[in-house]
């Protein structure tokens, strides 16, 4: 189906529609909640420990739907193996996505199965539940040992893949803004900037996300918030936002003054952005309320553990970044190449390159994530963080810093499948 | 795929494709494959009655829009020698990326360019149309266009026909006729950066796409900087001008310029010293479009800015640049037209 209203008229038309704007989003949710979980995992942020393993499968269910977005996008669909067999590697940054899509899918699975293991392996003896017992020995693939020594090396693993899966997050999302700031044929794309701010907001809204899904399962659970985790978070939010904030004005002073900027970079910001169909969209709502707003609402120590602030600046945030990718995507190809006037970019709600399908491919992301919740022991450390009554069994509370944290009641050792997962179980929430 | 002829590449090449991919990954026993069997098989430059049976058989089941359907390329290029070229891609006389290398280590017969002579251009689009009937392009897309470009403004005039609140003005306005089309860039960005190396730059300077590979990714679409791009409707691929290389591989012109009633097109060989276009880049002061960007395009404007043009009077004639204007050149070529600039007996 033709994608624009458009389409016959001959003019010059934007080709990378609505499914293109939500790939750096996912995407860049994808290396931002992977870097939440890592700050925990690999630069010792222990407050953070308990919402490190969700922050992991939110990564993860992402990565699996990230690529629904570009595949829909493509015309030929069925010739992704192409991919593969014909990779114009290393002139084009587009083939490098199977590559490293696949080494961060096995990176990922790597760092799942070492931060899920001991949980796996307690999970393993349930009595009540043969099928999910069943699934948990497997994916343990036969370690079950729960001791200090085993935990600290599956502690040791998940480092390594957090140092290592930190550059390919990067290099995931980096390629992307890659191939917009290398497009020297579009005059708003050609930019070096572009995949550094690309990174940089991938941070913000993967911390925006993680806080967001924080809450909402805490509220589906009925868990009492850890007030701690979500200054904690909204204090890297504020640091990133900032950095965020400076490029963005980077950008606007070496694109939107007639001084600074190449006169097409120039001409094209200014009727766009300034005068044009963009004005709202970025200075109102990628600038105004996805960066300063949060920013403001965020300055105080009081603020920062308000739990519906934060939720409200958290959801503005992830609009405001989902903004900046439109504003990038749509801008970059309402500047027409060849001709002097803005080239139409209309919203499609139906059909292909729509915003069903976008619905559709946060759809697959949300079910994906709920699967990979009822595959993984993920709560553990997350009710620990809400009852502060329960001691922790001596020798596990130093490593929860992978996520693997096992709240025990002391003395308990030997039943310690049963103690520990109760509420794990369905039906048995308090 | 004992069937060896000119036609039946399109579907051996996209098998042939993956094969490569898998080549790729066995090395060296495909190409000592490759270099024993070569010696056994003979060029065949024409498919035999029954294998043009069969290929016809094909196409019927498999019906292609675009009208040509093979890249075919003459036998010396080493396109029908597909045991040694196909099975081995390095041996064939296009390249995915590394331009410099035709004219160096690929070896180049031709240059194809064109001229588009903005002197002689009426804005008439038959050429537009040509090419449409030529290349059965989808309605709504166009692989060549006709621009009218509008230079100018306002000027203030007392005596001006178009009155305002705001004063009395003239238009002081130039309109010329731009035809537009594939620059087939010496350095095209496109063919950098597809992924899946469906688009290729032919030695004789043709880029063009295999729509039996594209993924339809859109990247060289983005890529172009002269939107010279577009997705075909019907096939659902990128698509793109090829020059006609159908028709050049056969001896003819291109339809859009055998078309044009003015002769603003001119297309030739610029490695031919006694060609048209040759002679015209000599000797006029020729433009590219967006020449900062690099791309090298080899399409080239002769009278872009539309200064009148005066062949008895070189006082009135406006060079608008003279950078593609190379004198060395022109000498080895032996030409002895006046030079632009050129007041006698220096050079």
């Amino acid at each position: 189906m033709p994608p624009t209203n458009y389409y016959g008229s001959g003019l010059e038309q934007g080709y990378w529609g609505l499914m293109i704007v939500t790939y750096p989003f996912i995407s860049g949710l994808v290396a931002g909640s992977f870097v939440v979980a890592t700050l925990s995992q690999l630069f010792g942020r222990k407050r953070l420990a308990p919402i490190a393993p969700m922050a992991a499968i939110v990564s993860f269910a992402l990565l699996l739907a990230a690529p629904l977005t570009i595949w829909g996008d493509s015309r030929q669909p069925s010739r992704v193996y192409e991919l593969i067999t014909r990779m114009h590697v290393p002139y084009s940054p587009m083939a490098l996505f199977l590559l490293i899509w696949i080494s961060y899918v096995i990176l990922m699975l790597v760092e799942l199965y070492a931060v899920f293991r001991a949980g796996n392996a307690a999970r393993a003896e349930w009595a009540g539940q043969p099928l999910r017992a069943k699934l948990a020995r497997l994916l343990t693939l036969g370690v079950r040992g729960r001791d200090a020594g085993s935990v600290r090396r599956d502690e040791r693993i998940v480092r390594w893949t957090a140092g290592i899966g930190i550059l390919i997050a990067f290099l995931f999302h980096g390629y992307i803004g890659f191939i917009f700031g290398s497009m020297k044929s579009r005059a708003l794309w050609s930019s070096p900037l572009i995949p550094v701010l690309f990174i940089i907001s991938a941070i913000v809204s993967g911390i925006a996300l993680i806080q967001l899904v924080y809450f909402a399962v805490a509220k589906w659970y009925g868990w009492r918030i850890d007030k701690a985790i979500v200054a904690e978070l909204n204090i890297w939010l504020v640091g990133a936002l900032l950095l965020d904030l400076y490029l963005d004005m980077v950008e606007l002073l070496m694109s939107g003054v007639r001084s600074y900027a190449p006169e097409e970079t120039y001409e094209w910001f200014n009727r766009l952005y300034f005068h044009g169909p963009l004005l709202w969209t970025y200075f109102l709502f990628q600038l105004g309320l996805g960066v300063v707003l949060p920013l403001v609402a965020l300055a105080t120590k009081r603020w920062r553990a308000s739990i519906v602030n934060s939720g409200v600046m958290a959801f503005l945030v992830l609009m405001g970044v989902y903004m900046m990718r439109w504003n990038v995507v749509a801008g970059g190809q309402m500047a027409s190449k060849v001709t002097n006037d803005i080239v139409s970019f209309p919203l499609v709600w139906t059909g292909y390159d729509s915003v069903q399908t976008v619905v559709g491919v946060f759809g697959v992301a949300v079910l994906l994530f709920l699967a990979l919740t009822w595959l993984l022991p993920w709560k553990n450390g997350l009710q620990g963080s809400s009852s502060s009554t329960s001691p922790v069994a001596p020798g596990l509370d130093d490593v929860g810093v992978s996520g693997v944290s096992l709240n025990t009641p002391a003395g308990t050792a030997s039943t310690m499948a049963d103690a520990q997962w109760p509420a794990d179980q369905p039906g048995g929430n308090p | 795929m004992s069937v060896a002829g000119i036609g039946v590449g399109v579907s051996r090449r996209s098998f042939l494709g993956v094969l490569a991919g898998v080549a790729a990954a066995v090395g060296t026993a495909v190409s000592f494959l490759g270099s024993t069997a070569a010696a056994a098989i003979k060029p065949v430059a024409r498919p035999s009655a029954a294998q043009m049976k069969r290929l016809l058989a094909y196409y019927r089941t498999k019906p292609r829009w675009a009208s040509w359907l093979v890249p075919e390329l003459n036998a010396d290029d080493g396109w029908q020698r597909w045991m040694r070229t196909i099975l081995n891609s390095k041996n064939l006389p296009i390249a995915h990326d590394n331009f410099s290398r035709i004219g160096t280590t690929i070896k180049q017969t031709h240059h194809w360019v064109m001229v588009m002579d903005e002197r002689r251009c009426i804005g008439c689009q038959a050429c537009v149309v040509a090419c449409k009937d030529e290349n059965n392009v989808p309605v709504g897309v166009y692989r060549t266009w006709v621009d009218v470009v509008e230079t100018g403004g306002m000027v203030p005039d007392p005596a001006g026909p178009i009155v305002t609140d705001v004063g009395t003005y003239r238009s002081e306005v130039k309109r010329s006729s731009m035809p537009l089309i594939c620059n087939h860039c010496d350095h095209p960005p496109c063919v950098d950066v597809c992924p899946v190396k469906a688009t290729f730059k032919r030695a004789d300077g043709i880029v063009m796409i295999d729509y039996d590979l594209c993924i339809g990714c859109g990247y060289c679409v983005e890529a172009c900087p002269y939107n010279a791009r577009f997705f075909n409707p019907v096939q659902q691929t990128a698509d793109k001008c090829t020059f006609c290389a159908h028709r050049l591989d056969r001896g003819l012109l291109p339809a859009c310029v055998t078309s044009c009633p003015t002769h603003a097109r001119v297309f030739g060989d610029k490695n031919d010293p006694t060609s048209e276009v040759s002679t015209l880049l000599a000797t006029l002061p020729t433009t590219v479009l967006k020449e900062d960007l690099g791309t090298d395009p080899q399409v080239f404007y002769i009278n872009r800015e539309q200064e009148v043009y005066d062949e008895n009077s070189t006082g009135n004639t406006v060079y608008p640049y003279t950078a593609n204007l190379n004198s060395n050149e022109y000498a080895t070529l032996s030409g002895n037209a006046p030079l632009p600039g050129d007041t006698g007996g220096q050079r």
